[in-house]
Formats: C-alpha cells, sequence, structure tokens
C-alpha cells in the first residue's frame, strides 16, 4: 500500500518516453521511506540515471505523479525547484567538480547558495572535509587529486547542507575497488545519520551482501 | 542571497574570466567610441550654426528720406525689443568710409561719389539667448514693416543652408547612432553568449546545487553593469582627451581661434553611459536566458 505520509520519495504510475519509441520506463510505482537506503540498479540503459534526474527536477516525467519529501513535483514551478534541490544531495559518477575552483569553494558552493554566514560556512566545510579526510587539500584543485579524492570532494559537497536525500548517480563507476569500499563507508555513516539514500549502481557485488533493498530497473519496469 | 555573496562572486568570475570580460569591455568601448565621437562632431557643428546666426545679426537701412530727429527714437524702439542685445546707428558717412577702407587701394572708383549714397542703418546684435532662425525671421518682417526702414537684410541665406547642412549631419548621426547601438548590441550579446557557453558546465553544477535564478544571473549582471560603465567610461575618457587636445591646437591657431569647440553636453554624456550599462545588461539578461532553464 502506498502512502504519501510514511514515505519520503513516492512514484506513482510514472511514465518517461522521449518519443513513441523511446520509452524509458512507464507504469513505475515506487516508495522510499525516511532513513532508508535503497540500491536502484538495472543494466546500462535501464534508466536509473532518468529516474534520478526526475527526483532532483533535471527532467519532468512524460505520466504520473512523484512526491519528494511531501512536495508534488508536477505542481512545483521553476522558481521553486532550487529550494527542493537544497533538501537533495546529488553525487555523480564524473564527480561533477568545478576544475577552477578550490576544493574548499567547490563544497562553499551548496553553503553559498543557501546564504549561510562565511564564518559558520568555513566551519561546516572543514568538518565535512576532516570527515572525508581532505582537510589537507582545502586549497587544491580537483585535477590535483585522485580520482577517489575527487569523489569524496563531490559527496563533501552534496552532504554539507545537510540535505534529507541523497542521490548518488553511479558514484564508484570510476574508482577501484579500495576506493568504492570507502565510498560505501561514507555513505552508511550519512545513513546511519537519517539521510534517506538512493544509490543508482549496475555493479551487483556493491549488494551482494547487503541487507538493504535493491530496485531492479528492467526493461522499463521495477522488479524488486 | 545577499548582495555581498552576489558580488564577491562577480569579482571572483571577473578576476577568472578576466581575458573574455577584457574582450567584452572593449568592444563596447570601441563603440561608444565611435558614437561618442560623431556626437561630438554634431554638437560643434550645431554649436557653431548657432553661434554664427547669433553673431551675423541684423542690418536695418533707413529709407533716405528719414530725418535725423527720428534716429534716437528708432534707436529707442529698437533697443526695447527683448530679442535684441545690442544696437549700432551707422550714418551714410561712416558706411561710405567703411566702404572705403574695404577698398583700400581701389578707393579711387569712389572719387566724386556723394558721401551720403548709402542709407544710414542699425547693426542689430541679436541676445543669443534668444536666438532661433523663426524668431529672427519674424523680427526681421516686423522691423521691415516700419515706415522708416527700406530694407532688413541678415545672411538668412547662409544660416538656412547651414541649418539644412547640420540637419542632415543629425540624420547622418542617428543613423549611425542606431547601426553602432544595434551593432554593439549583436556584438556584446554574442560575447557573453560566448561566456555563458564556455561556463555552461560550471552553470549546471551551481543549479543542481539548489542556485536560484538570481545566484546564477546576479555576477553575470553586475559584471555586465561594470563592463557597460568601465567600456562607455573609457571610451567618453579618449573622446575628452581629444577634446582637450583640440582645444589646446586652437588655442595656439590664429586660424581657429575663436570657434570655441564644446564637449558633449554632461545630460547626453550621462545619457550615453546609461545607454551603454543598459545594454551591457540586457544583453546578458537576453544572452542567459536558455541557460537558466532547468
Amino acid at each position: 500500500m502506498i502512502s504519501i505520509e510514511s514515505s519520503i520519495i513516492l512514484l506513482k504510475d510514472v511514465s518517461k518516453k522521449y518519443s513513441t519509441d523511446n520509452v524509458v520506463f512507464s507504469g513505475i510505482d515506487l516508495e522510499i521511506e525516511k532513513g532508508e537506503f535503497v540500491f536502484l540498479t538495472g543494466p546500462s540503459g535501464a534508466g536509473k540515471s532518468t529516474m534520478l534526474r526526475i527526483l532532483f527536477c533535471a527532467e519532468r516525467p512524460t505520466s504520473g505523479e512523484v512526491w519528494v519529501d511531501g512536495v508534488t513535483l508536477s505542481s512545483l514551478s521553476n522558481a521553486q525547484v532550487p529550494y527542493l534541490r537544497r533538501k537533495i544531495g546529488v553525487i555523480f559518477q564524473d564527480f561533477k567538480l568545478l576544475s577552477n575552483y578550490t576544493i574548499f569553494d567547490n563544497v562553499a558552493l551548496s553553503l553559498e547558495v543557501i546564504g549561510l554566514g562565511k564564518k559558520q560556512a568555513e566551519q561546516r566545510i572543514m568538518q565535512i572535509l576532516e570527515g572525508v579526510g581532505l582537510a589537507g587539500k582545502t586549497s587544491h584543485y580537483p585535477l590535483q587529486l585522485s580520482g577517489g579524492e575527487q569523489q569524496r570532494v563531490a559527496i563533501a559537497r552534496a552532504v554539507v547542507n545537510r540535505p534529507s536525500i541523497i542521490l548518488a548517480d553511479e558514484p564508484t563507476g570510476n574508482l577501484d575497488l579500495q576506493r568504492t569500499e570507502e565510498v560505501i563507508m561514507l555513505m552508511e555513516e550519512l545513513n546511519a545519520r537519517g539521510a534517506t539514500i538512493i544509490f543508482a549502481t549496475h555493479d551487483d557485488r556493491l549488494f551482494e551482501n547487503t541487507h538493504r533493498r535493491v530496485i531492479r530497473l528492467f526493461n522499463g519496469r521495477i522488479r524488486i | 542571497m545577499t548582495l555581498a555573496i552576489l558580488c564577491r562572486r562577480a569579482f571572483s568570475d571577473l578576476r577568472q574570466n578576466f581575458c573574455a570580460q577584457l574582450i567584452t569591455t572593449m568592444v563596447v568601448s570601441l563603440s561608444i567610441l565611435i558614437f561618442a565621437f560623431f556626437t561630438l562632431l554634431y554638437f560643434n557643428l550645431q554649436h557653431f550654426v548657432d553661434r554664427l546666426g547669433a553673431e551675423l545679426g541684423l542690418v536695418v537701412f533707413l529709407s533716405e528720406d528719414t530725418p535725423k530727429d527720428r534716429i534716437p527714437s528708432l534707436y529707442q524702439k529698437l533697443t526695447g525689443l527683448s530679442e535684441v542685445e545690442k544696437v549700432t546707428y551707422i550714418s551714410s558717412e561712416e558706411a561710405f568710409g567703411r566702404l572705403e577702407k574695404f577698398l583700400k587701394d581701389e578707393k579711387e572708383v569712389l572719387e566724386g561719389v556723394d558721401p551720403r549714397f548709402l542709407p544710414p542703418s542699425f547693426e542689430i546684435q541679436v541676445n543669443r539667448a534668444m536666438f532661433q532662425l523663426k524668431r529672427i525671421k519674424q523680427l526681421a518682417g516686423e522691423i521691415d514693416k516700419w515706415p522708416e526702414v527700406s530694407k532688413v537684410q541678415f545672411g538668412q541665406e547662409w544660416i538656412d543652408r547651414l541649418y539644412v547642412f547640420s540637419g542632415l549631419v543629425r540624420t547622418i548621426v542617428a543613423i549611425i547612432g542606431l547601426l553602432l547601438l544595434f551593432t554593439a548590441a549583436f556584438v556584446v550579446t554574442n560575447t557573453i553568449k560566448l561566456t555563458v557557453y564556455a561556463r555552461q558546465e560550471e552553470l549546471k553544477i551551481i543549479r543542481l546545487v539548489g542556485a536560484t535564478n538570481i545566484f546564477i544571473q546576479g555576477p553575470f549582471l553586475v559584471e555586465a553593469f561594470l563592463q557597460g560603465l568601465m567600456g562607455s567610461s573609457l571610451a567618453l575618457g579618449v573622446v575628452f582627451a581629444c577634446f582637450r587636445f583640440f582645444q589646446g591646437i586652437e588655442a595656439k591657431s590664429e586660424l581657429l581661434r575663436g570657434v570655441n569647440i564644446c564637449f558633449i553636453p554632461w545630460q547626453y554624456t550621462v545619457a550615453i553611459i546609461a545607454s551603454s550599462v543598459l545594454l551591457c545588461v540586457l544583453g546578458t539578461a537576453l544572452a542567459m536566458r536558455r541557460s537558466l532553464r532547468l
């Protein structure tokens, strides 16, 4: 039974198609509860990224209704979208860091947009960079860091404003096994602090021995 | 978002994209420079025509049979007119003397001629503040109707020609101004579009972390404001330096002395700067429309 009250993310009969013969998924019903850590998996092109993009309003569904943290996305105006995005931290496979910004400034961006005071922001950035083990590299630029370090910066940027939802789109896709484990551990930590996490990956090994819920997207449908 | 964050971001962007910003500012500056030179030329021509018209004044020729005792009352009547600045009476003898001076070595041709053959006249200098060609024509027409007056003369033909010429220059300046404005708008908008395009990925990321449109657009608008302000100020500074240079030449040259070149009136200077700022800010807002979509 799907209910808006108990879930932080809710999709009802959601479809996304770019044209009649390019249907990404159709009739999707999905409920994710507050504080849940779920893996979203499926082969490449199954629509994992599209689903995440719908959740942070980078795309609109073709039909159906989506609720995120109690907000109906179809009723959300373009001007209201940034305020929803501040509740969501997004992590990408390609990190999406600004190469001409220092590590500190990359992370600061999330706090600048919400207008947090300089002192408070500095304190929070240092705290989060310490947490991901990059406190000594605040004045470095992304290209001076390794892939794993860059991903940790991206995670720091996504979580520094304490979002209630974290969407991770193949965050370990470019990392070796050791760095992948580090990222998973970081995610576990964030989840333990109360964040709801949707972790999109096509790598089955990441959830082989987990007790977490796994949502499988296949041929435009969900298989749980 | 506070103004401090917006300005800090704008100055940080200016530092990071210095070359692109400099190119845009130079494009604005060059366009305004050409326009300001034409405007300066136009105002000086207008000034010259106005001054020439005022200096030419009117010459009121009296009938030969005008009694001499009527002269003081006519003088009083003329000086009482609001458009008149100064009136000088030229008797027939004085006029003859002037003619002799003018003819110099050829004054023998006047031998045996009655020194009173030239009519007495009043030379009228028109009040500059009230100078208008229409009003001068009107005044000449009114004086011409006086019974003692045989003819009123002024450089109407010359003034008319100069006015037609200055009108033509005004039209040319307006057309060139509009063309330059469109060119500047086009170039500035496209230069900004290129800058925005080059930073598309950055804007996308900033949008993803929850930036509002004003957070994204604000620094660009501040930069555009500064580009418009600095570009136009620089151009007007160059024009002013040239103006001072010409003034120096004018002071030293016998030929140009008294031309009294003038600078663009301050109201127009402010309007040029304001238009330049508006052009850059609107150009940026237009160029960024696509970047603000979700």
